[in-house]
């Protein structure tokens, strides 16, 4: 029923959270919600570690917070990125790039490429 | 970066109040929550079950609420303020507990800090020359000189054919000198060769060294000022090179300033550098030539004792010009030049180095007895904290937080307390410890004793953190942890027995001392001053001069009310510099002199030139012949009062007195008027000499720049003393006059063997106290950690008096097992203490029964006290303690 979980690298939460951010404000709730969506439900978020990542951005300047009104009326948190935050999304973005092609470089060149799993 | 670095600056100063975030991350959790419920409904789910659901989903909202407090910035720091207001709250509830840490820690580390820095010159730190590890002092040895020194006769030819040194210099010792211009001061004046300064690696702050030309007899006159002199008389006027300066009545040029840390290897106060401008052929040609005191650099890889080998044929060479009988009893030495400077006292700077740390380490070892009963007291406290989720790693962070809290407090408490013994120890110091009034506290101690708490602290307090919090001390029967307490009984046990040790130390010090104080003396010295006058060489330039003077102030203190008695000698007893003089070269009239080499020389004898009231002023009987009379004193004749010794040596089957004895060879004839009671004369604990008085006549031959003036007294010596002064400052106002008491003179002499008997005795109650403290601790805690057996005990019949033994019988074990263990210890080890030592044999019975006993008795109170609360309690609260 579930969908297989897929750990998330090390760091790369903060990257999800700042691309789903990209668009404009949202609540804790929708970015979950959202990444999974997005992910075809490959990546589920905790909220162990959503809460805490949220914090921990915003403690660095990168998002900002905002209490507004959700689309039931209700008062509701939402976090957009700050000027800080777009600059370092781009520059995990090139990162991001740049390791995972360096990443495919080496699978394609390791002679047998294992059966996919799923 | 900037930006995310001021971002977290903001959060860290503008903080929001906790209880404010705490709501704010509520209301979004539950916002989450309820964004969760509505998609189950959505999906068909009851409202109820759906609830349920995103509950079961969300898990722990405590455990995310931390996490998300965590992510603060600076949410460390909080931590630790967290950590050390719970530190000081645990110690407001148990101020006992704090202040017997803080006190043991504080007199520990005190009393090592202390006494390490006045240590730390005489034992470790670097002499201040340049290589002073290779910097050695060379010389012979004789009975007439207690250290090294060199002969004009030989020194010159030692410096030019040694081979074990790359540089051999010399000084010729300090003297009285007079600075005559308009601010006119006594100084001490140091005489050395050109090459001195360079030989020692030492270069003027200012100026130039002396040239050899200045080093001529009659060359230009020259003079090195030290840097004290430059700064309290020149006001640190650079201009002062080449200044004439009037010394001794001569005109004088100032060629340069010593660095302030300079000294004369021989220790002396020296305020002045002159060349010795020694007539070098004369002195070749001489027998035995100038004394002299020879410093050399060793070459590299040479030791002082392969030096000392290597100088063998000139030592034979020296051994020529010495006179037969002196031969035998003629070595040649090379030291150190901080062996020279010490000798003596490196032994007793070892010794309270050892006691100290002895100390320190019976502090270590109570303040980590007291923790680890403090972590049993606690093992349920930090269960509970466990199972309600601190981490282990906060867990230990809160332990090592307090621990190190108390350390801190104690190092910063330890040093004060040092500051204060140490002005103590300066203040009732004896003179002649070298370096003690320099000692003070500076950064590499204070950082040592900081370090030496920190790691107590870390080391004792970690220990109990390390351990796994088990659910099973949750229970409330938890045996505690078995090895704590096997280690805290060894702990006490060693505490025991280093208290042993430091008490036994005392009690021999403390016996040795007594018998320092209580030694007879040979003489009174109540009611007697003593005004000792050195004239200036300049003005009192002829011993007529002299001997003026010196008669003029002698009828001047006669005539003081209440003046007994007024003499004038060159020495006074019991310490002090006196003639000394070769036995074998007394002759008896009517006998053959003794000659050579066999006879050796006999040892030494101590003489000293007396006026007839010396014997009445000091109340020394004379008890064969008679006594000088002022008749005597405008006589021609030579006349001698023997010691008892003496004449018992000299004539030891026949009365001394009538006899004539010529003292040295081509001397006067003199004859002996009567044998006077001995007197100590080689200080306190030395082994007396023989001894013979010299009349000192009112002829100008026998005076000379010093002397002392003694006056036996009726009224009381403070009120005697500026009578004195007065008088001789009508004499001659601008002279300098030390006056004491014969008893303080002697009581000086006693201040060294009174230092050490003071600290070693303090340091062996400071280390009982904590001994004793650590014992109390131990059993007290044995007793409340066995509450219940003593209950269930007690129900099954045993009587109070079962239970008192079962647990005094503990501390007893422990008392036996450490004390015994002390006393073989101090038996082994007290022979260290044998040269400190007077009258007392170093395994004194009675002190290696005494101690034992106080100690046990003072242990066994110890251990009664908690043993007797045990007996106390009612087995039916014991049986449902806890």
């Amino acid at each position: 029923m579930t969908p297989p979980s897929t750990d998330l690298l090390q760091g790369t939460l903060d990257l999800l959270i700042l691309q789903t951010l990209a668009p404009g404000p949202m609540h804790g709730w929708a970015v979950a919600q959202r990444i999974q969506q997005v992910s075809r439900d490959v990546l589920q978020i905790g909220q162990g570690s959503l809460y805490p990542a949220l914090h921990r951005l915003e403690y660095k300047g990168w998002i900002r917070s905002d209490w507004g009104a959700s689309e039931n009326n209700r008062r509701a948190k939402y976090y957009s990125l700050t000027r800080a935050g777009k600059k370092q999304l781009e520059a995990e973005l090139k990162t991001w790039d740049r390791l995972s092609s360096a990443i495919g470089l080496v699978l394609a060149g390791g002679g047998r490429i294992p059966e996919a799993q799923s | 970066m900037i930006a995310e670095f001021l971002s977290r600056l903001r959060f860290l100063f503008m903080r929001r109040k906790p209880a404010d975030l705490r709501g704010d991350i509520d209301e979004e959790l539950a916002f989450h929550i309820e964004q969760s419920v509505a998609q189950h409904v959505a999906a068909g789910v009851s409202p109820e079950e759906a609830r349920r659901l995103a509950i079961l989903e969300f898990g722990g909202v405590e455990r995310m609420r931390e996490q998300c407090h965590e992510q603060r910035p600076g949410w460390w720091l909080s931590t630790v303020a967290q950590d050390a207001r719970y530190a000081l709250r645990g110690f407001r509830r148990n101020p006992l507990f704090a202040f017997t840490v803080l006190a043991t820690l504080t007199l520990g580390i005190g009393a090592t800090t202390a006494v390490f820095s006045v240590v730390d010159r005489i034992l470790f730190r670097p002499l201040p020359y340049a290589h002073g590890d290779r910097l050695v002092s060379v010389g012979l040895t004789a009975p007439i000189i207690p250290e090294e020194f060199m002969l004009g006769g030989s020194y010159y030819v030692w410096r030019d054919s040694q081979k074990p040194f790359e540089a051999f210099t010399s000084e010729i010792g300090v003297n009285p000198c007079d600075l005559t211009e308009r601010n006119p001061a006594r100084l001490s004046c140091a005489g050395v060769e050109a090459s001195f300064l360079p030989a020692l690696g030492i270069a003027p702050v200012l100026g130039r060294n002396f040239s050899l030309d200045e080093d001529r007899p009659g060359g230009p006159r020259a003079a090195l000022i030290s840097y004290g002199l430059w700064q309290s008389h020149y006001a640190r006027d650079p201009a002062i090179v080449n200044r004439l300066i009037d010394l001794d009545g001569n005109q004088v040029r100032v060629i340069g300033v010593l660095p302030r840390d300079f000294e004369m290897p021989t220790l002396e106060a020296a305020d002045i550098l002159i060349p010795e401008a020694l007539d070098e052929a004369a002195q070749r040609r001489a027998d035995p030539g100038r004394v002299m005191y020879a410093f050399a650099r060793l070459k590299p890889g040479i030791t002082a004792q392969q030096a000392q080998v290597m100088l063998g044929p000139l030592l034979d060479y020296s051994l020529r010009l010495v006179p037969p009988a002196f031969r035998k009893e003629v070595h040649s030495r090379v030291r150190s030049i901080r062996d020279r400077q010490v000798h003596d006292l490196r032994l007793a700077a070892w010794i309270l180095l050892g006691a100290v740390l002895a100390v320190l380490l019976i502090a270590c070892a109570n303040v980590a007895s007291l923790l680890m009963a403090r972590a049993a007291a606690r093992r349920r406290e930090l269960a509970v904290r466990s199972v309600l989720g601190a981490s282990r790693g906060r867990l230990i962070r809160q332990i090592l937080t307090e621990t190190l809290l108390l350390a801190l407090a104690g190092a910063v408490a330890g040093c004060i307390l040092a500051a204060l013994l140490l002005r103590v120890f300066i203040a009732i110091a004896p003179e002649g410890v070298p370096f003690l009034l320099k000692a003070h506290l500076d950064l590499r101690v204070v950082l040592f004793t900081v370090l030496i708490s920190l790691a107590c602290g870390a080391l004792f307090g970690i220990l109990p953190a390390l351990e796994r919090p088990s659910t099973s001390a949750l229970a409330a029967r938890s045996p505690g942890s078995l090895v704590h307490a096997w280690l805290r009984r060894t702990l006490v046990a060693g505490q025991i027995a280093m208290s042993m040790v430091l008490l036994t130390g005392a009690a021999l010090l403390v016996r040795s001392f007594r018998n320092l104080e209580e030694q007879n003396m040979g003489m009174q010295t109540r009611g007697v001053v003593a005004a000792h006058i050195e004239l200036p060489h300049y003005r009192y330039d002829t011993q007529q001069k002299q001997m003026d003077f010196f008669l003029q102030a002698e009828s001047a203190l006669r005539r003081l009310p209440g003046a007994e008695s007024v003499s004038l000698s060159d020495s006074l007893p019991p310490g002090g510099r006196h003639g000394d003089q070769i036995f074998n070269i007394m002759a008896v009239a009517g006998r053959p002199r003794p000659e050579g080499t066999s006879a050796g020389t006999g040892g030494m004898v101590a003489w000293r030139w007396v006026t007839p009231q010396y014997f009445t002023a000091l109340s020394i009987p004379i008890v064969r012949g008679r006594n000088f009379t002022e008749a005597d004193r405008t006589g021609s004749d030579c006349l001698i009062i023997l010691s008892s010794l003496l004449a018992s040596r000299l004539f030891p089957s026949e009365d001394a007195v009538g006899h004539r004895i010529q003292l040295v060879p081509d001397g006067p004839w003199c004859g002996v008027a009567g044998v006077a009671a001995n007197v100590r004369n080689a200080g306190l604990n030395g082994a007396d000499e023989p001894e013979y008085y010299r009349l000192r006549r009112s002829a100008p031959a026998d005076w000379n720049w010093y002397a002392a003036l003694t006056v036996k007294t009726s009224l009381s010596p403070a009120a005697v003393e500026p009578w004195v002064r007065a008088q001789i400052g009508a004499i001659d106002p601008t002279l300098p006059v030390d006056i004491e008491t014969l008893s303080q003179n002697v009581s000086t002499l006693a201040a060294r063997p009174r230092f050490e008997t003071a600290l070693l005795s303090f340091f062996a109650f400071c280390g009982l106290l904590m001994a004793v403290i650590g014992l109390y601790g131990v059993i007290s805690f044995i007793a409340t950690q066995r509450t219940q057996e003593i209950g269930v005990r007690m129900a099954l019949g045993a009587s109070r008096a079962d239970i008192l033994r079962l647990i005094a019988g503990e501390g007893a074990r422990l008392i036996a097992f450490g004390g015994l263990a002390g006393l073989a210890a101090a038996f082994a080890l007290s022979h260290f203490l044998r040269s400190l030592l007077f009258n007392v044999d170093a395994h004194d019975p009675a002190s290696f029964i005494a101690v034992p006993i106080l100690l046990a008795v003072v242990a066994l109170a110890a251990t009664l006290i908690p043993a007797r609360a045990a007996t106390k309690v009612e087995p039916v609260a014991a049986l449902r303690y806890e």
